[in-house]
C-alpha cells in the first residue's frame, strides 16, 4: 500500500513539473468530469426535439440556444464532448498498436519486411490522408465507428516511423544483445525489451494524434459525410451552415468545444513529449 | 621577457535563482610573452570556464566575474564588450574542442574565413584574405583546395588544423588552445602538437593550452599550472614540475600516467572525486582525497609558497616555504 | 547535385504510382459500381451487363484495367465525366487555377509571417511577445479551419459587410481588367485570411525552436570569440542555419493544405479543385475522382520534389550523400 502511495506521489511530482502536462492533466479531469456526469449537467435532453425553434441565446431557458430542430445547443455541447472523446480515444489506440506493431516489427527484424514497410509509410506520410479518409467514409458508409476505424488506419505510419526509429537504436543496445545471448527468442526480445521501452514517443504523438482524430472528426461531419444519427460537434457546424447568418451560435459554440477539447490534447501531448524525452526534461532521467 | 598576461584572484561565479557554483576561485598567475602553459585538470575543475571567462565568452547574465586580467595594459575582466571585441582575434584568438562544429555547415570555409577577416580589417579584398589564408594553410600543412571546401569534406584532424590556421589569421599575441586535440586520436595529435610547436618557432606566439592530458602538456609546453576544483594548486616550468612535483595532488596525476618502461601491473588512479562547487570550500579543495591531509588542510586555505623559476605551490606541506630543489 | 535530382524523381514518380494504385484498387472495392448506376436498377439482364463490361473494358482483369487508365492519362486523357459528360480534364483544368491562386498565396503569405513572427519571438525568448504569440499561435493550431471560415464569414460579411462571402467573383456583374481582378481580390481576402490563421502556427513553432537550437551551435561561439557583432552573425549565420527545417516543413505541409483548401473551398463556396472532388464523391462520379487524385497526387510530389531540391541547394550536406 505504502509503494503505491509513493508512486502516486511521485507521479503527480512529474505531472507538476512541467506546466503544460499539468494543464492538459488538469484539462483531461475536466473533460472525464463532463462525460461522466453528462446526464445531470444538461438542461435537456440533447436528442429530443423541441418545439423551441432556433431560439436565441438564453431565450426559452436555453442557455445558448437551440437549433432548427428544436434541440439545445447547450446540451447538445455537453453529450457532444463523449462523442468527441470516444472518436479521439479509439482512433488514437487503433493508430498507435498499428504503429507500434508494425513500426517495431519492421526497426527490429529490419531486411526485406523493414524495406516495404518504410516504403509504405513514406506513400502515407506523402498522401493527402484527408482525402483517403474522405473516400474510404464515402465509398463504405459513414457511421461513427467507421469514421474511428478508418481514422485509425489512415494515420498509423506516423507511429510506425517514430517507433521504428526506437527498435533501430534499441536492437543495439547491449542489454537487448545480451537477452540474444542468453538465448531468448526474436519475439520475445521483441515484446519485453523494444516495444516497452521504444513506446514514448509514439505515447505523446498518439495523444496529439487525438486532436487530430477530433478535428478530423469535424471535418468529414462538416462536408456532410459524418454520422447523423449521434451527436457530435462537427455534426453541430455542419448543420449550422445553412443559419450561419440567422441563427450563429448553432455552429460557433461548438466550435469554441472542439478549439477546447484540441488545445487540451495538445497540451497533454506535448506535456508528455517533455517529460518522456530525457533531452528536453529539465531534470534528465 | 615581457609580462603579457597577469591574473590577480580572478574568480568566476555561476549565479542563478537557486544557486551559485563558484567554478573558479582566486586564481593568480602570470605568463610571459613566448611562453606556452599548460593548464591542466579533470574534467570539471574549471580549466575552460576561466579561458571562456578571460575572453568574456560566457552568458554575462548568469555570470559574476571578479578579480583582475591584466593584458598589456587592459583588465580583461572589467573593459566593455565593445573594447573586448578590438581585442578579440587581434590579439587573442581561440582553438576549440570540438573543431568539426566550429564553423557553419552551409558555408564555404573560405566565405567563412572572408567574413571573420572582415570584423577587424573590412577593407580587405577577397584576392588578399585568400593569399593570408593559404599562407596559413601551409603551416599547417593543408593544401588549397580546403579553402573552397565545405567544412563536412574534411575529416576531424583536417578541421582541427582548419581552426588553428584561422586563429591565426591576425597574428594574435596569444593564443588559448581550449581541448583543441582532445577529440583526435593520438597519432594525429602528436602530428599537430608538433606543427604548433614549429610554428612556435618562426612565430612571436605565446600559448595556453588547455587540456586533461599530462603528455600533452610535457610535450608541447614550457609551463604549466595544475588546476582542481577551481584553484590553482601549483605552478612552475615543465621541467620542474614533472621531474619533481611537489603538491599531492600533481605526484597523483603524474604517477596515473602508465610508464613506457618495465612491466604494468596496475594503473594508478586518485580516489575520489571533484568536491560540489555549490558550496564555499573553506580549506584546501584537495583535501579529502589527499593522502598527506592534516587537520589544517581541512579549516585553513594554503597559501601560496613561491619558489625560484616563477614555481609556486598551494600547500600546507610546504609552509617552511622556499625550498630548494 | 544531379544525380540528386534523378534519385528523388525517379522516387517520386513510384510513389504517385503507388498512390494513385491504391485509390484505383480502392474504388474497385468500393460497394457499387458504374455499371449499375447505367443500368438502372430494375434491369437485370446478364448479357445486357456482360456487354457494358466489355464495352467499358470493365472484364479485363485489375491490373490491365490499371495499366490502360495510366496510359490513357499520360496522354492527357482522364475519362469522361459521368455526371457531366464532359471530358474530366477540362474540368480539372477549369478548377485548378483557383485552388492554386488561394493554396500559393495562403501558404506563402504564412510562411513568411509564420517564419517571421517565430524568430522574433526566439531572440526575445520569454518575453511578452514571446508568451502572448506562443499562445496565440497554440490556439489557432486547434481551430477547425471551416469553422473559423463561418466565424470570418458573420463578423466581416453579414456582421461588417465589408466582404464578400462566397464565390471568386460577382457573378452579376460584368468587370473586365482591373476591376476583374479587385473583384477577385475582394472576394479572396476571406478565405485566404482562414487558410493563413491555420497555417502560421506551424511555421512559428518550428521557426523558433530552429533559431532557438542553432544559436546554441558550437560554430556560434566560434563567431563571437572573433568579435563579430551580433547582426552579421544573425543574419548570416543563424539565418541561414535555422532556414532549413522551415523549408522541410513547408515541404510536408503541402499534403495538409489541399486538406485546408478543400473545406475554405466548401465554406466559401470558391470553384476549385476541392469543390470539384466533393461533388464527384457525393455523386460517385468515378472518373472524376480518380481524375482529380490522380492530379492531387502528382501536384504533392512535385512539390515535395521541388521543396527537396531547393532544401540541397541550401544544405550541402545533403548534396553529397
Amino acid at each position: 500500500m505504502k509503494e503505491l502511495k509513493k508512486k502516486i506521489i511521485s507521479v503527480c511530482k512529474v505531472i507538476a513539473s512541467d506546466h503544460q502536462l499539468l494543464a492538459g492533466v488538469i484539462g483531461l479531469l475536466f473533460i472525464f468530469f463532463i462525460i461522466i456526469f453528462a446526464p445531470l449537467l444538461v438542461t435537456d435532453n440533447p436528442y429530443h426535439y423541441g418545439d423551441d425553434i432556433l431560439f436565441r441565446v438564453g431565450q426559452g431557458g436555453h442557455i445558448l440556444g437551440t437549433n432548427h430542430m428544436g434541440q439545445d445547443i447547450y446540451s447538445m455541447l455537453i453529450y457532444g464532448m463523449r462523442t468527441s472523446f470516444k472518436v479521439a480515444v479509439i482512433s488514437a489506440l487503433i493508430s498507435g498498436i498499428l504503429g507500434v506493431v508494425i513500426g517495431g516489427i519492421a526497426g527490429f527484424f529490419g531486411g526485406k519486411v523493414d524495406i516495404i514497410v518504410s516504403e509504405i509509410i513514406n506513400v502515407f506520410m506523402m498522401l493527402p490522408t484527408f482525402f483517403l479518409i474522405l473516400l474510404i467514409v464515402a465509398l463504405f458508409g459513414n457511421s461513427i465507428y467507421n469514421v474511428m476505424v478508418v481514422i485509425g488506419i489512415t494515420t498509423w505510419p506516423s507511429n510506425a516511423k517514430l517507433m521504428r526509429a526506437e527498435a533501430l537504436t534499441l536492437k543495439q543496445r547491449t542489454f537487448v544483445k545480451s537477452a540474444e545471448a542468453m538465448g531468448e527468442s526474436k519475439s520475445q526480445r521483441l515484446n519485453k525489451y523494444i516495444i516497452p521501452n521504444g513506446i514514448f514517443p509514439v505515447v505523446s504523438n498518439t495523444t496529439m494524434g487525438m486532436s487530430n482524430a477530433i478535428l478530423t472528426e469535424a471535418g468529414l461531419s462538416f462536408l456532410g459525410l459524418g454520422d447523423a444519427t449521434i451527436i457530435s460537434w462537427g455534426q453541430m457546424i455542419y448543420t449550422g451552415k445553412q443559419y450561419i447568418t440567422t441563427a450563429w451560435w448553432i455552429s460557433t459554440y461548438a466550435g469554441f468545444a472542439i478549439i477546447i477539447t484540441v488545445i487540451i490534447f495538445y497540451l497533454l501531448g506535448d506535456g508528455l513529449n517533455h517529460v518522456l524525452d530525457p533531452k528536453y526534461s529539465k531534470q534528465g532521467r | 621577457m615581457d609580462r603579457i598576461l597577469e591574473l590577480k584572484d580572478v574568480c568566476v561565479t555561476y549565479s542563478n535563482k537557486e544557486k551559485r557554483v563558484y567554478a573558479v576561485k582566486n586564481v593568480t598567475l602570470s605568463l610571459d610573452m613566448g611562453d606556452s602553459l599548460g593548464i591542466v585538470g579533470e574534467s570539471g575543475s574549471g580549466k575552460s570556464t576561466l579561458a571562456m571567462a578571460l575572453l568574456r565568452l560566457h552568458d554575462e547574465s548568469s555570470t559574476i566575474l571578479s578579480g583582475n586580467a591584466d593584458f598589456m595594459g587592459r583588465d580583461l575582466i572589467s573593459i566593455p564588450q565593445e573594447e573586448m571585441n578590438e581585442l578579440r582575434w587581434k590579439e587573442i584568438s581561440v582553438v576549440f574542442q570540438k573543431a568539426m562544429n566550429s564553423l557553419s555547415p552551409v558555408h564555404r570555409i573560405g566565405a567563412q574565413v572572408e567574413d571573420i577577416y572582415h570584423v577587424h580589417e573590412p577593407k580587405a579584398t577577397s584576392d588578399q584574405i585568400k593569399e593570408r589564408m593559404v599562407e596559413l594553410l601551409k603551416l599547417v600543412n593543408l593544401p588549397e583546395r580546403v579553402y573552397r571546401l565545405y567544412p563536412h569534406e574534411l575529416s576531424g584532424g583536417m578541421m582541427q588544423r582548419v581552426a588553428i590556421a584561422i586563429s591565426l589569421l591576425h597574428s594574435p599575441k596569444l593564443i588559448i588552445f581550449d581541448e583543441a586535440t582532445t577529440a583526435l586520436d593520438v597519432v594525429t595529435q602528436g602530428q599537430i602538437l608538433n606543427e604548433v610547436v614549429q610554428m612556435e618557432k618562426t612565430m612571436n606566439m605565446t600559448r595556453i593550452m588547455i587540456t586533461h592530458d599530462m603528455s600533452v602538456v610535457a610535450a608541447s609546453c614550457n609551463k604549466v599550472a595544475v588546476m582542481y576544483a577551481g584553484e590553482i594548486l601549483e605552478m612552475g616550468m615543465v621541467t620542474d614540475v614533472f621531474k619533481n612535483p611537489l603538491h599531492p595532488y600533481t605526484k597523483g596525476l603524474i604517477s596515473s600516467l602508465p610508464s613506457l618502461f618495465g612491466t604494468n601491473d596496475s594503473l594508478h588512479a586518485i580516489a575520489g572525486n571533484l568536491p560540489d562547487l555549490s558550496q564555499e570550500i573553506i580549506g584546501c579543495p584537495y583535501a579529502p582525497r589527499c593522502g598527506n591531509a592534516s587537520e589544517k588542510c581541512f579549516s585553513a586555505k594554503p597559501k601560496h609558497v613561491s619558489f625560484d623559476n616563477g614555481r609556486f605551490v598551494a600547500c600546507w606541506l610546504y609552509e617552511g616555504g622556499g625550498r630548494d630543489e | 547535385m544531379g544525380k540528386y535530382i534523378i534519385k528523388r524523381t525517379i522516387s517520386g514518380f513510384i510513389t504517385v504510382i503507388l498512390v494513385f494504385a491504391m485509390n484505383f484498387f480502392l474504388f474497385k472495392m468500393a460497394p457499387g459500381d458504374p455499371i449499375t448506376t447505367l443500368m438502372g436498377t430494375k434491369a437485370t439482364s446478364k448479357a445486357m451487363r456482360h456487354a457494358l463490361e466489355v464495352k467499358y473494358g470493365l472484364d479485363k482483369p485489375l491490373i490491365v484495367q490499371f495499366i490502360s487508365y495510366l496510359r490513357t492519362a499520360a496522354h492527357g486523357d482522364l475519362g469522361i465525366s459521368i455526371i457531366y459528360n464532359r471530358p474530366v480534364a477540362d474540368m480539372i483544368g477549369e478548377k485548378v487555377g483557383a485552388t492554386l491562386l488561394l493554396c500559393l498565396t495562403a501558404a506563402i503569405i504564412a510562411l513568411v509571417i509564420g517564419t517571421a513572427m517565430g524568430i522574433h519571438a526566439a531572440r526575445k525568448e520569454g518575453g511578452v511577445y514571446d508568451v502572448i504569440a506562443s499562445g496565440t499561435t497554440y490556439a489557432f493550431n486547434s481551430v477547425p479551419s471551416f469553422w473559423l471560415g463561418l466565424m470570418l464569414i458573420i463578423i466581416f460579411s453579414s456582421g461588417l459587410k465589408w466582404l464578400p462571402s462566397y464565390g471568386m467573383v460577382d457573378n452579376r456583374a460584368d468587370y473586365t481588367g482591373m476591376a476583374y481582378v479587385m473583384d477577385i481580390i475582394m472576394h479572396m481576402i476571406l478565405p485566404t485570411l482562414t487558410l493563413t490563421l491555420i497555417l502560421i502556427p506551424q511555421y512559428f513553432r518550428i521557426a523558433k525552436s530552429s533559431v532557438l537550437q542553432v544559436t546554441n551551435e558550437d560554430f556560434i561561439m566560434t563567431f563571437k570569440a572573433v568579435g563579430m557583432n551580433n547582426k552579421t552573425i544573425f543574419n548570416r549565420y543563424i539565418f541561414r542555419n535555422a532556414i532549413l527545417p522551415t523549408v522541410t516543413i513547408f515541404g510536408i505541409s503541402v499534403a495538409y493544405l489541399i486538406t485546408g483548401v478543400t473545406l475554405i473551398e466548401i465554406v466559401f463556396a470558391w470553384p476549385g479543385m476541392g469543390r470539384l472532388m466533393m461533388t464527384a464523391i457525393t455523386q460517385r462520379d468515378y472518373p472524376t475522382l480518380m481524375g482529380s487524385y490522380l492530379i492531387m497526387a502528382i501536384s504533392v510530389a512535385v512539390a515535395m520534389l521541388l521543396v527537396d531540391i531547393v532544401y540541397a541547394l541550401l544544405d550541402p550536406r545533403i548534396r553529397y550523400e
